[in-house]
């Protein structure tokens, strides 16, 4: 799944590690996330939506 | 709980566990093979290691739940390929001993074998997914 997570994060000014503690993760699952090497589970994902004040839509793109 | 956090009382626990495991299992060995241990008394002393491991699983069931999602997910692989290779091995070795004539494996050895590989694995697939 693509995402526009990296963009958001910038736009904040926030890094990896301050957007990780804001959602309870770690920085590592943050890079692996907007890496596209993981994606995250739907409460989670419904989590970053919330801080970004954006749907899960905006943010996440199916590829399929 | 930070993925740090999470680490240390993994550590913390896990290591005092192995310690008590080698120990208990050295000094069990040591008098039975000097011919000093009573049959009862090993039942006795058995408990030890075996309590060992437990509390060390323990430890790693309350890591893998402490992490966030993905970190928990690689932890998950990597006892996945600890328990596939402990089992390959059992069961391929235990099919030789039965149809050829090879040495006896002592089962002893899997839970080290599975230790070993489930960390090397882990750290593999956390270098692969880019965690350091």
């Amino acid at each position: 799944m693509k995402n526009h997570l990296k963009a958001l994060r910038a736009e904040q000014g926030w890094s990896q590690a301050t957007l990780g503690d804001q959602l309870d993760v770690s920085r590592q699952t943050i890079n692996a996330i907007e890496a596209g090497r993981y994606d995250p589970s739907l409460p989670l994902a419904f989590k970053i939506a919330r801080l970004f004040g954006k749907s899960i839509e905006d943010i996440f793109e199916d590829e399929t | 709980m930070t993925s740090e956090q999470a680490t240390y009382r993994f550590f913390k626990v896990f290591v005092p566990a192995m310690l008590v495991y080698i120990g208990a299992t050295a000094v069990i060995v040591h008098l039975t093979d000097n011919g000093d241990l009573h049959a009862y008394t090993l039942y006795a002393l058995i408990p030890v290691p075996i309590g060992a491991i437990f509390v060390a699983f323990w430890a790693q069931w309350r890591f893998a739940s402490e992490l966030d999602e993905f970190l928990r997910q690689i932890q998950i692989k990597g006892t996945f390929v600890g328990i596939a290779c402990v089992m390959i091995i059992a069961s391929g070795w235990g099919q030789l001993e039965r149809l050829a004539d090879v040495p006896t494996l002592p089962v002893f050895w899997l839970l080290p074998i599975f230790w070993g590989v489930q960390g090397l694995a882990t750290t593999f697939i956390s270098r692969r997914e880019g965690v350091f």
